[in-house]
């Protein structure tokens, strides 16, 4: 019984980590950013569904369909003014420029919303199903389908509209795509905008189960890492896939090997990947 | 000598002047200067003459202070812990690289960021070594007044940056530092032409990794207290790779520069803005990126260029 | 960042701006070191205002903060017969030990404070103490219990708080009373200096009153998800369940338990419920939580110090602040008004005479009877223990300030 909770467990929270890495593997797939402001996001998103639910009584759910086009919109912006400028640098000068942007993120939440825990508790609670002793929080379930939901929306947008076409055509050859007359920066910019509002989207629905403060978004750009590269960089399924990876790893390595080890256990796996599959799991060979 | 080598070496001679003329906070600044400086050679060994975009500063930094730490308190002399700190994670470093540096970019970045955590996980779960969680106490080498004491760090930390900077010196000007930028511009090409690029690359991560190291002993000394989170944080990967930025890649001079100028900023702007220090910071990275990209170094060619295109 | 000229920018561009630097540098503490005024004392207070412990910083310096207004209301700290006011100097050390450690130097040689407050928590006070010994400044600690900060026989060192296991024994042997059929505990602690000490006091004082521990692990410190150490408890159906670590991790670990269904007779969890902050977040799940504490509201104490009672105390607090005081609060507080007192009776800014006020120091105040033992920690405090019942912490022990009965069950 204890196998088959810990694996429903880990299936919650498989997907709940994917949804937490897929616009900062969207970004990285196709801008070759490494955004390290990925983290501060999803804390902004979080902070936003608090206090739309505090303030306004906004339930969550509502709270996603105003994250969605105001990340857009910062990430978009972002991405046009300051991004844009260095996006031919080297690796190391965008990777450091977002380290600085999220320096400055960062210390804007913390002087405006304190750096105490806040925690969006719904009311009433929502409780949990136990289905045979196998209990399953309604909350998570709902985070984890509407995680599921945002990812096959983007699957779709990536998939059958003309923008995201050109996106999937940038993150395959850029210089082919602009021969083909795709217009590269404003690319970037949309991806970046759609990371960004997938990132947002991710705070809104981790805000109700992790609580909020901004020293947080550390904690979820390292699983974005690991995510990405179990899963493999830039597709959506592999983002799902990483995470649930990472999931199982964590749980069944807490289960048999204690807590302590669990983020051990998952961090080398990730070298372990990277020197054998460094692809991912999903991933095409030869995209680096 | 390269000019700019020369540079850094004055440079490096005028450091040591601090003592003749500063307190102690002075010194405790210079010491962290020195770190730094290390710290930011060290990195530019593989992420500027071979390109690797190394995160592993920071586990090695641990790795020395820990290593040290445990010697110190198992009664070796301090000399001795650093220089043992020194020679194995310089194997560990070499041996590591050849598996790791198989891999090229982002994923070279990303795993070496994991061997932080591995690391730190590590020592926090070997408690009876490492005291884990708990932290290390380690006993005070030297009971002397606060002026020698802070003296005698200082010169120790001078001591390994004037080592660090010679041998990173030998490198550039030997063959190894011809075939690291060989690498850096074509692996493939270089392996084709029979250059031992393993073997290459593996020494350049051991050098990189071996005088951090180096400098987490001599730190665990001067602080007698380290745990995992305070010597594994991931800062000190990052900032030696922002000093390098803002300095100028591959230019020992400009790296050591850098350093120098990115702890005055930061200390200019910790002290003066107590709640928004780490946003200024931010605004400064972005600003000097956004208009020096190439760093400090850059002024000068970019004047240069400039002139030429115009011509 | 301006160029100066282009043919000089060429030749002396780097050195110059590195020289302009530190010469901007040099003029900053120059003027840093003529603003100190006649009259004041200077307190310099290191906190962790970004980084992990940024919340705890918060409370910190309300403590200070509220000590200091009630101090200059008065007119002052009066020395020899004349009044100096209070000014305390803050620095951000980022949660980061080695960053305290500098802070306090820089606090003592360039903002010239006459005494030092400690940093958050055990690790970083050992730390910062061996700075403050060699310069002779006294040092109190509000937020240090670990007995290994106080062994190192320093002379200028003090501290608020009791050693750990004054909190796990009284804890435990009330739960023997209470609830004797409590039998079987699981202790899960996160892998960090204070959790993990006062978790392993925990394990001991359980074995040593006959429970069986059946369950004791750490968790690494960003975990993020404890649903498969939960489960993993959940089987083993502990009677007891006590978990160490920080409001964030506590409420984290508090909302699987009650998304898991796990319940069990006692829960207690060290440091959280003492916070208003982890019961208006935690809600109706904190409900019956027991914990223990240095300190608690409902204390009485007719204190010496000039927030006199308990009770005034804490209807200062909540006339600043809107909220209820909790016990880090009133430990940074107290830290002040001791100082205040020593001062006083010391009639010198002397260090040497403040400090030896400090070591003779056997007062009542309104945190509790204090009286440091030769090492430096206070030993004169019996820490209250207390459960959460209808949202508000109730204090179960000591029996002179006991509020209400122990309630078995968290659901």
């Amino acid at each position: 019984m204890l196998a088959v909770q810990v694996l429903i467990n880990a299936l919650l929270l498989g997907c709940l980590y994917g949804c937490i890495a897929i616009g900062f593997s969207l970004v990285w797939g196709v801008l070759n950013v490494i955004n390290l402001i990925h983290g501060s996001f999803i804390v902004l998103g979080a902070y936003l569904a608090w206090a739309a639910y505090q303030w306004l009584s906004i339930p969550p759910w509502f709270a996603l369909a105003i994250a969605a086009p105001l990340f857009f919109g910062l990430g978009y912006l972002l991405q046009q003014l300051v991004l844009n400028r260095v996006i031919t640098a080297p690796v190391l000068v965008t990777l450091t420029l977002t380290f600085g942007l999220d320096l400055i993120l960062n210390n804007v939440m913390i002087y405006y919303f304190k750096a105490d825990y806040r925690k969006l508790t719904l009311s009433p609670p929502m409780g949990s199903v136990s289905i045979l002793d196998v209990v399953v929080p309604v909350d998570r379930l709902l985070a984890t389908a509407s995680a599921l939901a945002l990812t096959g929306l983007l699957y779709l947008l990536l998939r059958r509209s003309r923008i995201g076409r050109a996106i999937v055509a940038v993150r395959l050859d850029r210089d082919a795509a602009v021969l083909m007359g795709v217009d590269v920066k404003s690319i970037y910019a949309i991806a970046f905008g759609l990371g960004a509002a997938l990132a947002g989207c991710a705070g809104v629905l981790m805000s109700l189960i992790f609580p909020i403060s901004p020293l947080t978004s550390a904690t979820f750009l390292g699983k974005s890492f690991v995510v990405c590269v179990l899963g493999g960089l830039g597709s959506v399924s592999g983002a799902l896939a990483g995470g649930l990876l990472l999931a199982f790893v964590e749980g069944f390595g807490s289960t048999l090997f204690g807590p302590s080890h669990a983020i051990t256990l998952s961090f080398g796996l990730l070298i372990i990947f990277l020197i054998v599959r460094p692809q991912g799991l999903l991933g095409r060979k030869g995209f680096e | 000598m390269t000019r700019s080598n020369l540079a850094l070496l004055v440079l490096i001679a005028c450091v040591a002047a601090l003592p003749l003329f500063a307190g102690p906070y002075a010194l405790r600044l210079g010491t962290i200067a020195c770190m730094y400086a290390v710290l930011a050679l060290s990195w530019n060994v593989v992420g500027g003459f071979a390109g690797y975009p190394s995160f592993a500063t920071a586990a090695f930094f641990g790795f020395g202070a820990y290593a040290t730490g445990v010697l110190l308190n198992d009664g070796v002399a301090l000399t001795l812990s650093v220089v043992a700190a020194l020679i194995s994670s310089f194997a560990l470093a070499a041996l590591l690289g050849t598996v790791l540096l198989r891999l090229r970019g982002h994923y070279f970045a990303i795993a070496s960021l994991s061997l932080v955590e591995v690391l730190r996980e590590f020592v926090n779960n070997a408690t009876d070594l490492t005291g884990g969680g708990m932290g290390l106490n380690i006993p005070l080498t030297s009971g002397s007044g606060i002026l020698a004491d802070a003296s005698f760090f200082f010169f120790a930390m001078w001591g390994l940056l004037l080592a660090t900077a010679f041998v990173v010196i030998a490198v550039s000007s030997s063959k190894l530092g011809f075939g690291l930028a060989c690498i850096r511009q074509n692996e493939t090409a270089s392996n084709m032409v029979g250059l031992n690029a393993t073997l290459y690359k593996s020494i350049a991560f051991g050098l990189s990794a071996c005088f951090v190291s180096a400098a987490g002993g001599i730190y665990a000394a001067w602080v007698h207290y380290i745990d995992p989170s305070d010597v594994f944080d991931i800062l000190y990967s990052v900032k030696p790779i922002v000093m390098a930025l803002m300095g100028g890649l591959g230019s020992p001079f400009g790296v050591v520069c850098g350093a120098l100028l990115y702890l005055g900023l930061e200390e200019v702007v910790w002290r003066n803005y107590i709640q928004i220090h780490s946003g200024v910071l931010g605004v400064l990275i972005v600003i000097l990126l956004l208009f020096l990209p190439h760093g400090l170094t850059s002024l000068r060619t970019s004047m240069f260029w400039r002139k030429a295109k115009h011509v | 960042m301006s160029i100066p000229g282009k043919s000089a920018a060429r030749a002396a561009g780097l050195p110059r701006l590195l020289l302009s630097l530190i010469v901007a540098a040099g003029c900053w503490q120059f003027s840093a070191a003529q603003a100190s005024a006649e009259d004041v004392i200077r307190f310099g207070a290191p906190l962790p205002l970004t980084g992990p412990l940024a919340p705890e910083a918060v409370k910190q310096q309300q403590g200070y903060d509220l000590w200091a207004e009630q101090a200059n209301k008065a007119g002052g700290i009066s020395v020899g017969g004349k009044k100096y006011k209070v000014e305390i100097i803050y620095t951000d050390y980022q949660s980061n030990t080695p960053r305290a450690v500098q802070t306090t130097e820089q606090m003592i040689t360039q903002d010239n404070v006459n005494f030092l407050f400690a940093p958050f928590g055990s690790g970083a006070t050992k730390a910062v103490s061996s700075v403050s010994e060699k310069y002779k400044v006294p040092l109190i600690a509000p937020t240090a219990s670990s007995a290994q900060v106080y062994d190192q026989g320093y002379k200028y060192l003090f501290g608020t708080f009791t050693p750990n296991d004054t909190l796990t024994t009284p804890l435990t042997e009330i739960i023997k009373a209470k609830a004797p059929e409590v039998k079987k505990v699981a202790i899960l602690a996160r892998n960090d200096l204070f959790p993990l000490a006062i978790a392993q006091e925990m394990e001991k004082s359980a074995k040593a009153n006959g429970f069986e521990v059946v369950y004791f692990e750490k968790y690494a410190i960003n975990t993020l998800d404890h649903s498969a150490t939960l489960s993993q408890m959940k089987s083993l159906a502990p009677q007891w369940i006590f978990v160490t670590g920080y409001t964030n991790d506590l409420l984290l670990v508090r909302k699987q338990m009650v998304d898991q269904q796990i319940k069990a007779p006692v829960v207690t969890m060290i440091a959280g419920p003492a916070y208003p902050d982890f019961i208006e977040a935690a809600g109706q799940s904190a409900e019956n939580l027991s914990s223990a504490a240095w300190w608690h509201p409902a204390e009485q104490y007719a204190g010496k110090d000039i927030f006199g009672s308990t009770s005034n105390f804490v209807k200062l607090f909540r006339d600043k602040y809107k909220s209820e005081p909790d016990y880090a609060q009133a430990s940074a507080a107290v830290c002040g008004a001791i100082f205040q007192m020593a001062i006083e009776r010391a009639g010198s800014l002397d260090r040497d005479k403040v400090r030896d006020e400090l070591a003779k120091f056997d007062t009542v105040t309104f945190f509790g009877p204090v009286k440091f033992g030769s090492n430096g920690q206070i030993n004169s405090l019996e820490p209250p223990v207390f459960q959460i019942q209808g949202a508000k912490p109730v204090v179960l022990s000591p029996q002179a300030i006991k509020q209400g009965e122990f309630r078995l069950g968290v659901n």
